[in-house]
């Protein structure tokens, strides 16, 4: 059983899983100050409490992963009460998956929903009627408990998990019945089904691909601005950027050739790239900065081929891309029309790019992102286990069982919980036992 | 009949375990049993222990339980089973002469200070109202004794209404030969109780000299017998042969053309019988694909002809029972002297019960055994010497000992059956248990003893050989740390697998017993993998220290779903960790739950 707990280090994102300027994660539980010592440059121990500490947050390898204000909350302090160190870092999302990985490898565990106001409860840092409070522990039973969770996979992918499950129970069961039974009742070795394990492996590897949304919000779509020079491509850049505020960076391209920044469009993290022109050039460099653009295009989630008045769209279409006409202000065309300079039909064209990107998809708004971002992470649990697994193949049969309960029990969060009774059930179909 | 502080009902596994646990601290305890020749009876087959169920032996031990001296003093051949399958799941197991054990248990029982025996049966039970809480205060029995007591233990195993079937025979009889105890239950059902049914079985006992011996395979045990006590390092015995059999398709023919005649099938047997333990027609129709199946030939003890078909349990008539036994190689002119036979009998629903084994329907009434739905003599004496221990903890006004299913498979039994109940016949097992690898058979005295001690039922000795132990188990860690290696200590060393701390050859270590060197071998290889297993077990810690008070009005709770406040009020969790355990309550709901029971002891 999963629960709420205290005392025990968690952690958690406290602004929203989306691109901003900053964000703000949150720990807490027994010697949480000295569990993020571990992955700090910088001193947070000994502090007096509420002390904010300037410092870069490290991987295991000490290199740097984001420079971050740390405030220290001693025992009896902050908001649950307990130990803690709140982390404000950028809000950009690699930072924020990389800065929770660290945690993870320090200790921390993600906290479940509610879990820091129950917390905040039992310390007694909250009165038990304060209204808002209660309603988060009750708002958050609509969303928590796996059967929950489980309605949440759609179909095919639902379906899949689950035969992957069944797979790991029916390993599962058939290690137990070595453990239950004595080698006279179960007189064969148990021979690690690699095969099987690999299989299971590929499958849910396969839903981690095809789960798009995680994806797309935890890396962001990629989105490239194409076309022949002059078709107003940069103007469209700047546009769309001015439009849509959130804007965490605007890095400029590691060659001449191409700018990329990161924004939000309806919700979805895009990371957006400015191509060069494309033409036949005789300049070396330029010549290049084509070649890029070319390669960009071709791993793009969505090219979104910009035609100049006058330009019609070619005949050959690429599969990912949509075609949108530039310059309505001089020259009103057919089909997605827009103007940077009046800023008209930049909202069509926002829609235009966030409907392709969501096509075949669930729509956007039904998905919580930090929900997908938790079933990407177990399904990423569930098949670090099944590694470890294979890896300890040469391990004794009680040692080997413990790497694929783990993998069952992420799973499990994601389809539906499965008890001892379950794997006893197929043991005893599956095996003729007992004297 | 003078009045007694505690009356426990039966004299089997777990009566035995009660009956010892409250007399040896010091409280004047009457067992009352049907049969004084049938006290410490192995109804079934004459083994104890086995994988999980040795852990379970050997933790009633570390607790201040008889059985490990019991089974040590009878045991015939001894073995650890699964050798190969990994240390930690390793358990032993003894065939026992069941003669000697039962002797022996008698004896025992008859030995003991302020424990008095009287042969009788309980017929009905004297309770008692007082403020809405109902409590017994002594039995009826059936010559019509009314005796007193402060804290009643029943433990009917399959006595209470039991009923045998042999083909189309049946009678109300709890042993074959042995009568039922009939009256009890329906009075049970009368106060209030829920009670079911359930059934088991026993095969047939065979006579030794008329087997040929050249067709059975021999099975022979370990070359040294341990004990499973921990009170003594030794045990010098003889060890006996069993040996091994096949069914055949023969075997398999008979059986399917006369499955009409068995209760089983025929739709007399109502009571749900144990999927682990199946009849042997059971295992023909549920696995028609398989040729033969393995059968067991297992001496019923030294001093018998007796011998026990193990994996041939069946309630088919007995001309067909002697027909399709006589198809086995080495059975083929077998004279059976018992035949096999079916068993239906009450229990009382385990969820009627606290995790101290104490009833909700009744108070200081306390249940154990295979009248709370569980089978195996591993399994009823587990829940004997804790219900007698809470019982004694009552009388002495002192809180129930409850283990923890990070703690024992004593606790994970009690906590299965009070949390989830029961459909079948329970039995333990390995894989029950989450935190199996830090329950090892072998470390079960420093689980337990401690706590044994502090109720006051294991002895100062016990305390001291622990302690002892524990000594040299941090002396032969130190001199692992102190020896060095390549630059590594030998303590390091020994965590990799292809290391062994024989072949290390540390300086000192010969002082120190296999026991000692095997056990530290095993705390440190798996030291890696139970840190794994700690911080879940830590979680679960934390839950179980947040007690529900007992009168915790569930409905005063908002927010809890309705299904929950269900579950919750029947189950009536003795913890915030038990009440997560509950089937289909949501971590939401105990969320709520907790804040609500923080708030009120803040309050």
């Amino acid at each position: 059983m999963t629960g709420y707990t205290t005392e025990e280090p968690i952690y958690a994102l406290a602004t929203p899983f989306s691109p901003s300027a900053l964000a703000v994660i949150r720990t807490s539980g027994t010697d949480a100050i000295s569990l993020v010592q571990k992955v700090f440059k910088g001193r947070l121990t000994d502090r007096p409490n509420g002390t904010a500490v300037h410092g870069w947050i490290v991987d295991k390898n000490r290199e740097k992963v984001d420079e971050v204000v740390a405030l220290v909350f001693n025992h009896g302090h902050g908001y649950t009460g307990e130990e803690a160190v709140e982390i404000m870092c950028h809000g950009s999302l690699p930072v924020i998956k990389k800065i929770s990985t660290t945690l993870e490898g320090a200790g921390f565990r993600l906290a479940l929903k509610g879990e820091f106001t129950y917390r905040a409860f039992l310390g007694g840092r909250m009165d038990l009627t304060e209204a808002e409070a209660v309603e988060e522990l009750v708002s958050a039973k609509g969303e928590r408990g796996r059967k929950d969770a489980l309605s949440r996979l759609s179909g095919s992918i639902k379906n899949e998990a689950d035969k992957a499950k069944d797979e790991i129970i029916n390993i599962l069961a058939s290690l137990e019945v070595q453990l239950d039974y004595g080698e006279d009742d179960i007189p064969e070795e148990w021979i690690f089904p690699i095969e099987r394990v690999d299989a299971i492996i590929n499958r849910l590897e396969k839903i981690r691909g095809t789960y798009a949304s995680s994806r797309l919000y935890s890396q962001g779509a990629k989105v490239v601005l194409a076309g022949s020079t002059n078709a107003g491509k940069s103007s469209l850049f700047n546009a769309l950027l001015k439009e849509n505020r959130a804007i965490v960076s605007s890095v400029a391209g590691t060659t001449r050739d191409y700018i990329e920044t990161e924004c939000e469009m309806n919700g979805i993290p895009v990371r957006l790239f400015d191509t060069a022109g494309l033409r036949s050039s005789g300049d070396e460099i330029e010549k290049e900065g084509i070649l890029r653009s070319k390669e960009l295009m071709d791993e793009a989630d969505l090219v979104v081929y910009v035609l100049a008045p006058g330009e019609v769209e070619p005949k050959e279409k690429m599969e990912n891309a949509i075609y949108i006409h530039s310059k309505s202000d001089i020259a009103p065309g057919e089909g997605i029309t827009f103007s940077s300079i009046t800023g008209e039909g930049l909202d069509k064209v926002v829609d235009a790019i966030t409907t392709f990107l969501s096509r075949d998809k669930r729509s956007v708004s039904d998905v919580p992102v930090i929900e997908s971002e938790r079933q990407e992470r177990k399904l990423g649990e569930t098949i670090d286990a099944l590694k470890d697994a294979e890896k300890a193949r040469d391990c004794s049969v009680d040692i080997i069982a413990l790497y694929f309960q783990s993998a069952l029990s992420a799973l499990s969060e994601l389809t539906g919980e499965t008890t001892s009774d379950d794997i006893l059930e197929v043991l005893f179909s599956s095996f003729c036992l007992g004297k | 009949m003078r009045d007694y502080e505690a009356i426990v009902i039966g004299g089997g596994h777990a009566g035995i375990e009660a009956a010892l646990a409250l007399s040896r601290e010091g409280f004047d305890t009457l067992m009352i049993t049907q049969s004084l020749d049938a006290i410490g009876r192995m109804s079934c087959n004459p083994a104890i222990g086995g994988l999980a169920k040795g852990n379970l032996v050997r933790e009633i031990d570390a607790l201040g339980g008889e059985m490990g001296h019991l089974i040590d003093a009878s045991m015939i051949q001894y073995r650890i089973l699964n050798r190969s399958r990994g240390p930690a799941v390793q358990a032993p197991r003894a065939q026992a002469d069941k003669f000697s054990y039962s002797r022996l248990a008698k004896e025992t029982c008859e030995k003991q200070e302020k424990l008095n025996l009287f042969m009788d049966t309980v017929v009905d039970f004297i309770i008692e109202e007082k403020d809405g809480v109902r409590r017994i205060v002594g039995v009826v029995t059936e010559r019509g004794w009314k005796i007193s007591a402060k804290v009643v233990v029943l433990t009917t195993g399959t006595f209470m209404e039991g009923r045998i079937f042999i083909g189309e025979y049946d009678a109300p009889s709890g042993r074959l030969g042995e009568g039922a105890a009939l009256g009890l239950g329906k009075k049970l059902r009368e106060y209030g109780f829920h009670v079911g049914r359930m059934k088991t079985g026993t095969p047939a006992r065979v006579r030794k000299s008329s087997l040929d011996f050249d067709e059975l395979e021999v099975q022979d045990g370990d070359e040294e017998m341990l004990p499973f006590s921990f009170d003594y390092e030794k045990i010098d015995r003889p060890s006996q042969n069993c040996w091994i059999t096949f069914t055949n398709e023969e075997t398999h023919k008979i059986i399917r053309e006369n499955m009409h005649r068995s209760p089983l099938y025929g739709g007399k047997i109502i009571g749900k019988g144990p999927r682990y333990c199946p009849s042997i027609e059971d295992k023909v129709m549920r696995f028609p694909e398989r040729e033969r199946h393995q059968i067991f030939v297992e001496p019923e003890g030294v001093g018998t002809e007796e011998m026990y078909l193990n994996g041939l349990s069946s309630s088919l008539p007995e001309e067909v029972q002697h027909q399709f036994i006589r198809t086995l190689p080495g059975l083929r002119h077998c004279e059976i002297m018992r035949p096999a036979y079916a068993v239906e009998y009450d229990y009382l629903d385990p969820l009627d019960l606290l995790p101290s084994l104490e009833s909700k329907v009744v108070s200081n009434l306390f249940v154990a055994g295979q009248t709370n739905g569980t089978s195996g003599y591993e399994e009823a004496a587990a829940q004997g010497i804790i219900a007698g221990i809470n019982a004694a903890q009552r009388l002495k006004n002192e809180k129930p000992v409850v283990l923890g299913r990070t703690d024992a498979y004593i606790g994970v039994l009690i906590d299965d059956l009070v949390t989830k109940g029961t459909k079948e016949p329970y039995r333990m097992f390995t894989s029950r248990a989450e935190y199996r690898l830090s329950l090892r058979h072998d470390n079960a005295d420093m689980r337990l003893t401690p706590i044994g001690y502090k109720a006051g039922l294991a002895t100062k000795e016990k305390m001291e050989r622990l302690e002892d132990k524990i000594e040299k188990i941090e002396a032969v860690k130190d001199l692992l740390k102190a020896t060095k290696r390549d630059g590594k200590n030998c303590y390091q060393l020994l965590t990799q697998p292809e290391n062994d701390i024989h072949t290390l050859s540390v300086p000192g270590l010969d002082e120190y017993s296999e026991q000692i060197l095997s056990e530290v071998q095993l705390d440190v290889k798996y030291s890696g993998y139970l840190k794994r297993q700690d911080n879940e077990a830590e979680r679960v810690k934390r839950q179980e220290a947040m007690i529900i008070p007992e009168n915790f009005d569930y409905d005063k709770v908002d927010g809890i779903s309705a299904e929950s406040r269900e579950k919750f009020k029947a189950i009536r969790p003795h913890s915030i960790g038990q009440a997560g355990r509950i089937s289909g309550v949501r971590v939401s709901d105990i969320a709520i739950l907790s804040v609500a029971i923080k708030g009120r002891n803040n309050g």
